[in-house]
């Protein structure tokens, strides 16, 4: 008799974390086993509660076990259905709802909220008419919202909300071209994001009242997705000043740059783990938009998606353990939810 | 010197002697007189071999840099944040946007020397599609209208589609030379439509209320509702009315042009590889209308950058957010219709006698904006030729180190359009008959 313990402590899983893990359990249940040196199909007794195993089947069999096992663990969820293109993720609100937006048609981008809990999906603001409004940001308070709407021909503005208030500040530059990427600062007093004045793409702050403007950095190339360290001490983001977008990143006061990725193809979207320990990241290193971890330093990189197709704009949940991406499968747009552990378990990297 | 349509070959700097002979070479020199030689003939002849062309019309003018004509070695203000991938063929790299296409490299061949004489949306346009300037007019034809001319109406199926939101158009001047031009209305495009999920639609029937193909079944009941429409028109509109509804009537009431149609009769493998996107099953649209001989369909981009541009069909139009734009949507989507519908093709035998070309009114400044983005350039911009006998996994045309200019043999619109032409079996004795294309000449280096 024997006994296989679950990395991931059930307590430690939101409600959709669970029904993952039980998901990949009864697929785990009802998988036909081959036996790799006696060509004998025996059918797993093994299952969620009695944790009953055949001593019978051997030790050969144990490591196919352990392997199917850490595979279906890995298997994503899907949160959605309908297959249009989205972007944007974000869990808000203690991780209780994501944020994302979708192509509501080919020229609407509407910025949605679904409730992990039942999945109901509602718009984020019912009064958004055809606007375009993308990449939103809560401050951790969840006192703002913070996003970029589209104006008009060529021109978009940073947007930050008073949720109690239900006012919104604007923050425009002159002439035409779009601010990217607002980001709130842990203590949800300043918004960070990307915006092309005089040139190279740099970042900017605004304070969220949408006075002190001021810019950031002074960087060459194209400078886009800001993201925070927990403690507020250090912004991470992308950078093209290397022939290719390349992830840094520095102290709040300029200093301690330190660029973390290296290689010849892009890296972007970092996003600062809940924990600050580790950056969830894009990068096409290996064919295709992929989805990929790492250290707070850059060291240990590993792959979390693993698709020929695309898997794109990864977000933290709050527990720090999972991971939502948009990913393409069969041509479908949809958010999917990683377990960050047990995939990087089952796929060895 | 060399008029290529309205483009003078030596106002384009980095054109060499060398080249300028060549294209000299090129055109029979009875062309101008109208009166093609023995020799041109048996070349057009040798040459027809597309039974059907498409044409994935890039409109709005994508980046050159971004895309197939990547400048690494340039100054940062130049080269854009993408990284650069081998491709199939020898000595050519693409951006990390088109790993499928890169992939596929030696299925295809890319002219990186592409010049147009117009620098605004819908002059350009009219010069990308039919080789001449908009004025002085008259406007001439589309190349698809001269295709369409010369092979006529076969079957239920008019001879040339345009698929996507319609007319390509800037705010809010459509390219006049979308259509018949100087062979007449008759030879305008029949406008057809995929949404992302695709469900086709065809625009002239949403004039008509309760009438679409999925409700058409009765043919006396479909007669009745046409003529009903038309008593409510006028004298003046009856003609019009006439072309267009008779088309229309022909395509719903032939269950070979419904069948042309209907997405649903593809596997959803199938449909899923061309990505579930207006483009993507535009692109499968064309090949069902090719394989059901069409001889000329237009895919017209027409999606996604409205978003930041509203009112509009703005294409690859990426004035502002022009690389988050294009490594968010327009790289992707494109990389993989394109490869979808190369593969597909291939896989049905299509490619020897279908041509595929995918062009653009013009590339995109190699100078990056103070906006991080990037603006029109007619100058230098690129063109991807496949099948119908073309030579596939071949660099033609070279720009300079910025990408702003070509430094070989430029390509026209002109030429582009005389080469479709050849190889839709429209030669040069017929082009001087139809008095279109004159003083084109073929793109001999894609043979």
């Amino acid at each position: 008799m024997s006994c296989f313990e679950l990395r991931t402590p059930a307590s430690s899983l939101s409600p959709v974390g669970e029904r993952a893990r039980v998901r990949g359990l009864q697929e785990l249940r009802t998988a036909n086993i081959e036996h790799p040196t006696s060509n004998r199909t025996s059918t797993s007794t093994f299952s969620v509660g009695c944790s009953m195993f055949d001593v019978r089947i051997g030790a050969t069999v144990l490591a196919v076990l352990v392997f199917a096992f850490a595979n279906a663990q890995a298997e994503p969820v899907r949160l959605t259905t309908d297959g249009a293109l989205k972007r944007d993720t974000r869990f808000v609100e203690n991780g209780t709802k994501l944020a994302y937006c979708y192509d509501e048609g080919p020229d609407l981008v509407r910025m949605l909220q679904m409730k992990m809990d039942d999945r109901s999906i509602t718009p984020v603001f019912e009064d958004a008419g055809n606007r375009h409004n993308l990449e939103p940001s809560w401050s951790l308070d969840g006192k703002w919202i913070a996003y970029t709407q589209c104006t008009g021909n060529l021109t978009a503005r940073l947007v930050i909300h008073n949720r109690a208030e239900n006012a919104d500040a604007f923050i425009t530059h002159a002439g035409r071209g779009g601010t990217r990427s607002p980001t709130f600062s842990p203590d949800s007093k300043t918004v960070v994001y990307a915006f092309a004045e005089t040139g190279p793409q740099q970042l900017w702050s605004v304070d969220t009242a949408g006075k002190n403007k001021k810019q950031l950095t002074e960087c060459s190339g194209i400078t886009n997705w800001p993201t925070f360290t927990p403690d507020g001490k250090t912004i991470v983001f992308a950078n093209s000043r290397e022939n290719n977008y390349e992830i840094y990143s520095v102290s709040i006061d300029g200093s301690n740059e330190r660029r973390l990725t290296e290689n010849t193809i892009m890296d972007i979207r970092p996003r600062v783990s809940p924990d600050g320990k580790r950056i969830a990241f894009v990068s096409t290193r290996d064919g295709n938009y992929e989805v990929y971890v790492m250290n707070i330093d850059g060291s240990g990189v590993q792959r979390i998606t693993r698709s020929e197709e695309r898997d794109d704009y990864p977000a933290w949940h709050p527990n720090g353990k999972q991971l939502v991406t948009v990913s393409e499968r069969d041509g479908e747009f949809d958010l999917y939810l990683f377990d960050v552990e047990s995939t990087q378990l089952a796929l060895g990297d | 010197m060399i008029d290529f349509g309205s483009f003078k070959a030596r106002d384009c700097g980095g054109s060499t002697r060398r080249s300028f002979l060549r294209t000299a070479a090129t055109i029979p020199l009875a062309m101008s007189a109208g009166l093609p030689t023995p020799e041109a003939i048996a070349d057009a002849k040798s040459r027809a071999k597309a039974k059907s062309v498409i044409l994935l019309w890039l409109w709005g003018g994508p980046s050159h840099i971004d895309l197939v004509d990547p400048k690494p070695d340039a100054s940062m203000d130049y080269r854009g944040p993408f990284g650069t991938i081998n491709t199939q063929t020898t000595g050519m790299r693409f951006t990390e946007l088109l790993p499928r296409m890169a992939a596929r490299s030696d299925k295809f061949s890319v002219i990186r020397s592409m010049v147009n004489t117009n620098n605004g949306h819908p002059g350009a346009g009219t010069v990308g599609l039919t080789g001449f300037e908009e004025s002085p007019g008259p406007v001439q034809p589309n190349f698809g209208a001269i295709v369409s001319k010369h092979r006529g109406q076969t079957g239920s199926l008019p001879p040339f589609f345009y698929v996507g939101k319609g007319i390509p158009r800037d705010l809010p001047t459509r390219i006049e030379g979308y259509g018949g031009g100087t062979l007449g209305k008759a030879f305008d495009p029949f406008l057809v439509s995929a949404s992302d999920r695709g469900e086709v639609s065809i625009p002239t029937l949403k004039m008509m209320p309760n009438m679409s193909p999925g409700r058409i079944s009765d043919r006396r009941q479909l007669l009745t509702q046409l003529d009903e429409e038309r008593y409510r028109l006028d004298a003046a509109k009856v003609e019009e009315w006439g072309h267009k509804y008779q088309s229309a009537y022909g395509l719903l009431t032939s269950a070979e042009a419904r069948a042309a149609f209907d997405l649903t009769q593809e596997s959803t493998k199938t449909r899923s590889s061309y990505g579930r996107s207006t483009f993507g099953q535009g692109c499968l649209l064309a090949r069902r209308l090719a394989e059901a001989g069409v001889p000329y369909v237009q895919v017209n981009w027409s999606e996604y950058v409205e978003t930041f541009t509203p009112g509009g069909d703005w294409g690859w139009d990426t004035h502002i957010y022009n690389f988050e734009l294009l490594q968010d949507r327009h790289g992707p989507i494109f990389d993989r219709a394109y490869s979808a519908l190369l593969d597909d093709m291939t896989e049905r035998g299509l490619m020897e006698d279908t041509l595929l070309i995918t062009m653009c009114e013009f590339g995109r400044t190699p100078r990056i904006s103070n906006r991080a983005a990037r603006e029109h350039w007619n100058q230098c911009y690129f063109s991807i030729w496949a099948g119908a006998g073309v030579t596939p996994g071949r660099v033609i045309g070279q720009s300079d180190p910025k990408g702003e200019r070509p430094v070989s043999r430029p390509i026209t619109p002109l030429m582009a359009g005389t080469t479709i032409a050849e190889l839709a079996g429209v030669g040069a004795q017929q082009r001087a008959e139809m008095k279109v294309l004159d003083g084109g000449s073929v793109i001999d280096e894609l043979f």
